[in-house]
């Protein structure tokens, strides 16, 4: 008996083996994991978690020349074509060390955009204690302590251009901030020279790199070349030192190889991506990794690497320095075909930025809005994440854009302080007009269906992002295929076809159990734009009280209907997005 | 085989087979565990929730994050600006030429800085028709709110085969001759800019003059010429130099502009040390260049017009010190050198346009005389060339120039480290 209980269970112990071996294998195959749960519980995410602790994250200096020949000649980062990496299940871009949902997502008050990111009133009054001195380069300056402690680096307008590179930093800094970009605290002020001292243990960097202690004809250089007020004072650009440990900048592709939350490459991340819309709007031409930064903060007693659009000065139609080039905002640095074009034909092969006209205004310089195309704008040097902005990121940016009302806009190019009004009303005008123009080029792409929502009764409604803004009169008519999701298989089944002007009510048979899932890909019908006919996937998980909208594919790669007729569970080939 | 004997048999069999499976069953386990573990493992890891998918990610990624590091082409790059462009101090490279029509040149310096922006610095060139260059300077920039800059430099060059071909426009190209001299000089400058498009220069130095057999592949200059073709021939001359330039300097930079102009006056003295004082003369140059930009720069017509006339009509004045034409910068088509005479007239025309930022094409043409008369020094009888060429700049410097001319006589092409006007 012993034997045979020894024998019995030697087979039990046998399959059971097997069974386990089976198991094993299963759950190492890519298959397997396929078969996972297209939907998470908490899906959609409104925050993108950064989990480990980013303390040993080290400075580094990303060499601007090599970043200049690798972005130019040597197109860094994945292929385009790809959709962002870091949206949620609905299409959004969560809030992160990137980005915080701002202007669209929630109501923005006119005064929170003019306050945007400034926590003082400036430099303190009282003498300023100069720290260091910057006399060389494309932006001399030099940084300072006042007298509440704050320490500013401190710019200047350079003589061609009075107030405009100053203005244009601190209208950009509100306009990006209110988009959603973290952004240095930026303040116009002035300062004299007899307001001035050098602290103690100030050092000063002359030509000869030999380091030495600073005295106050040291700044008397950066001086010389700014724009004086007519009382002797001058008009400063103070920028507030970044809270937390400074970690250098971040690249336009792949990721900070030591942060161990950077898992999105940077091309892949949407509000990066979005930098081509938002560029083209206020012509920020300087996108480079130089003029961003990474610091290293503590949020909740965890270290977490913060990231920041710098720079953002370099907008509308001055530089730092003084005016523009002309093909800025046309062209890239270098454009092969372009050039050769241009040799063969001695220079007659013009391009746009040639005969285009602006008005003339020092403090503006060389930006208008009738012959600006958003379509063809260009940064100066190619980045790789800006390439890659595909028609549901450039959607998404542009609605952004579109949600600045013109009082608003008004209000920010007031921030400006520009002693000219025609200056202030020029850049308010200006941005009005460009920013119709990106609407209308964008919104009209693809189909620009937005705001879903499915009452209890299985009524769908929603809303037309380019109607809404005004790009487009109404749409005639909508249609909309359902079905109902399996979300562990991923397996659908069609569940029919609905028709309506305004609004689109499900058909029969709509499951009513806590934790279904139900799809709905909306289409416009008699449009006249044909890729609004391709629908927008959306999906709604049951909740005890009612539906909750999960899932908004924009474009997706082939309808429900399309992978049924192929005999493809639904969900195996639509990537889940990254978050 | 009694029944306990094939029970023990059976038994054994069954033991046997037990223990295999025993053993089967072990290594199976193994595997099992291995499996699971596997199944454990990141990739094949079920999250629960999109957290912990994204969680699980970036355990992961902490686990083999590096510090960044540079790759290779990145640390090639960073050395070289270290060197070229950012650290003022220690060895550099020199490109420049020891003199005219020297040909390719190569050279190295050390540099150290003994003020803000004071050096010193020595340097040596060395050209592949072997000509040399061996020199000191000390430079002190930025007095004067940046207005003032002084210097003064030491040094000894040795050019083994410059050409001689006779003077006047007439000469002929076949009658070159090669000369070699050696030049020691000391001297002190300095620029100062009252405002910063108004330069007026000065320097006082002495300079002299070995002058000695040519090398090369053609004839040594006292070979085909006396005293009376090539006056001052056999002298060795000492010189105190003198000069004073002022002017109007609104272009961008010497080294590359795409508008503004110069206009400029120079004055020079050449004092004979010792001697009689028979080679002493006084040199005046006036030169104008312009750049008109057309449609945002996207062509540019450049013109220069120069004019050296030496004063002192009745002092002899060694043929190796007269006004000049012929050269990658003067008239492009021609070799350096090749017309000599008491005075010169010099005109370029450049018609340029702009494929791209940093890359200049440019159509050319030069002309120009040299005259025993400064009456003479009229349009007539000019020496002309034509060209295509491209150059290859940044904001303020043309470090690489390439023009194809064509002449009367013949064609040339001319690679230079700068622009031409």
């Amino acid at each position: 008996m012993l034997k045979q209980r020894k024998l019995k269970s030697i087979g039990l112990y046998r399959r059971a083996l097997v069974a386990g071996l089976a198991i094993a294998i299963l759950g190492t195959l890519p298959s397997f994991r396929l078969m996972a749960a297209k939907y998470y519980r908490d899906d959609p995410m409104a925050v993108e978690p950064e989990t480990q602790d980013a303390s040993r994250v080290t400075p580094w200096t990303i060499d601007l020349f090599y970043d200049l020949l690798l972005n130019l000649f040597a197109h860094p980062g994945t292929q385009p074509g790809s959709r962002a990496q870091n949206v949620n299940t609905i299409d959004e871009v969560p809030n992160s060390s990137w980005f915080t949902n701002r202007i669209l997502a929630r109501p923005l008050s006119i005064d929170e955009a003019v306050r945007g990111p400034l926590e003082t009133n400036g430099p303190a009054a009282g003498v300023l204690t100069v720290l260091r001195a910057k006399s060389e380069g494309a932006a001399p300056g030099f940084t300072l302590r006042d007298t509440a402690g704050e320490t500013w680096f401190v710019a200047f307008d350079p003589k061609s251009n009075p107030e405009a590179a100053s203005a244009a930093a601190v209208v950009a800094m509100r306009l990006f901030w209110a988009l959603g970009y973290h952004q240095a605290e930026y303040q116009i002020s002035s300062l004299r020279r007899d307001r001035l001292q050098i602290d103690k243990s100030a050092t000063f960097d002359p030509v000869s790199g030999k380091r030495r202690p600073m005295t106050i004809h040291d700044i008397d250089p950066v001086l010389a070349k700014a724009a004086q007020n007519a009382d002797g004072s001058y008009r400063i650009l103070a920028s507030r030192l970044l809270p937390g440990k400074i970690l250098g900048g971040f690249k336009y592709f792949g990721t900070r190889p030591d942060d161990p939350n950077d898992i999105v490459p940077h091309e892949q991340r949407r509000e990066l991506r979005a930098l081509q819309v938002f560029g083209a709007w206020t012509n920020l031409v300087d996108i480079k990794a130089l003029n961003t930064m990474d610091t290293l903060i503590t949020e909740n007693g965890k270290a977490r690497v913060r990231h920041y659009l710098l720079d953002v000065g370099s907008t509308f139609g001055i530089g730092a320095n003084g005016p523009r080039e002309w093909f800025e905002g046309y062209e890239h640095l270098f454009e092969k075909d372009k050039a050769l074009k241009r040799m063969y034909t001695m220079g007659l092969y013009l391009q746009p930025w040639q005969t285009v006209k602006y008005q003339d205004n020092q403090s503006i310089g060389l930006f208008e809005g009738d012959r600006f195309d958003p379509l063809v704008w260009k940064s100066r040097v190619p980045a790789a994440a800006l390439l890659q902005a595909d028609d549901d990121d450039t959607f998404w940016a542009a609605r952004r854009v579109m949600a600045f009302s013109d009082d608003m806009i008004r209000a920010l190019a007031k921030t400006g302080k520009y002693s000219d009004p025609a200056a202030e009303k020029l850049l308010a005008d200006v941005l009005i007009k460009r920013r119709d123009k990106i609407g209308q080029a964008y919104l009209t792409r693809i189909n620009p269906l937005v705001n879903f929502s499915l009452d209890p009764s299985g009524v769908l409604k929603f809303e037309n992002a380019a109607v809404q803004a005004g790009v487009v009169k109404a749409a005639s008519s909508y249609a909309a295929a359902w079905s109902e999701l399996n979300n562990e298989s991923t397996v659908s089944r069609a569940l029919g076809e609905t028709k309506g002007s305004d609004r689109l009510t499900a058909p029969q048979g709509l499951p009513q159990t806590t934790g279904a899932y139900v799809v709905a890909e909306v289409r416009v019908v008699d449009s006249a734009y044909p890729n609004w006919a391709k629908p927008v996937r959306v999906t709604f998980r049951r909740l005890d009280n009612g539906w909750k909208l999960v899932g908004l594919e924009r474009m997706p790669k082939e309808s429900v209907a399309q992978t049924l007729a192929r005999g493809i569970p639904a969900g195996t080939r639509e990537p889940v997005a990254g978050l | 085989m009694g029944p306990d004997r094939r029970s023990r048999i059976t038994v054994h069999k069954q033991m046997l087979r037990f223990q295999s499976v025993r053993r089967y069953a072990t290594l199976w386990s193994i595997f099992l565990v291995s499996g699971v573990l596997l199944a454990q493992a990141p990739p094949g890891v079920q999250p629960s929730s999109r957290e912990e998918s994204i969680a699980a990610q970036q355990a992961e990624k902490a686990r083999t994050s590096q510090p960044p590091q540079p790759d290779k082409a990145e640390r090639w790059i960073q050395r070289a600006e270290q060197t070229f462009l950012i650290d003022p101090s220690g060895f550099f490279p020199s490109f420049d030429s020891v003199y005219r029509g020297g040909g390719l040149t190569l050279g190295a310096g050390y540099r150290r800085f003994y003020g803000d922006n004071t050096f010193w610095q020595v340097r040596g060139l060395y050209s592949f028709s072997n000509y040399k260059l061996l020199e000191a300077a000390t430079v002190s920039k930025d007095h004067l709110d940046k207005r003032l800059t002084f210097g003064s430099r030491f040094g000894w060059r040795d050019a083994t085969q410059v050409a001689y071909y006779g003077l006047g426009i007439t000469s002929k190209e076949a009658d070159r001759a090669n000369f070699r001299f050696k030049e020691t000089y000391v001297d002190g400058n300095a620029v100062f800019r009252p405002v910063r498009w108004i330069p007026i220069k000065g320097s006082m130095g002495y300079e002299f003059w070995n002058i000695e057999k040519g090398t090369g592949d053609f004839p040594s200059i006292e070979e085909l010429y006396t005293p009376q073709t090539a006056p001052g021939l056999g002298a060795d001359v000492g010189y105190v130099h003198s000069q004073i330039s002022t002017g109007i300097d609104w272009r961008r930079s010497p080294g590359y502009t795409r508008s503004g102009g110069l206009y400029e006056v120079t004055f020079h003295d050449y004092h004979q040390a010792g001697g009689a004082g028979i080679y002493s003369f006084q040199k005046l140059n006036a030169e104008v260049i312009q750049h008109l930009p057309l449609l945002r720069e996207t062509w540019v017509l450049a013109g220069r017009a120069r004019m050296e006339t030496t004063l002192n009509d009745n002092n002899l004045i060694p043929y190796f010190m007269l006004p000049q034409l012929g050269s990658g910068d003067t008239l492009r088509a021609y070799a350096t050198d090749r017309f000599r005479d008491r005075h010169s007239l010099l005109m370029n025309a450049e018609f340029r346009w702009m494929p791209a930022l940093g890359w200049d094409m440019a159509l050319f043409y030069d002309a120009g005389k040299v005259t025993s008369r400064r009456g003479d020094l009229n349009f007539k009888q000019l020496k002309s060339d034509v060209g295509i060429g491209a150059r290859f700049h940044s904001i303020n410097a043309t470090p690489i120039r390439i023009d194809f001319a064509v002449g009367n006589e013949g064609w040339r092409l001319v690679l230079s480290g700068g622009p031409v006007f």
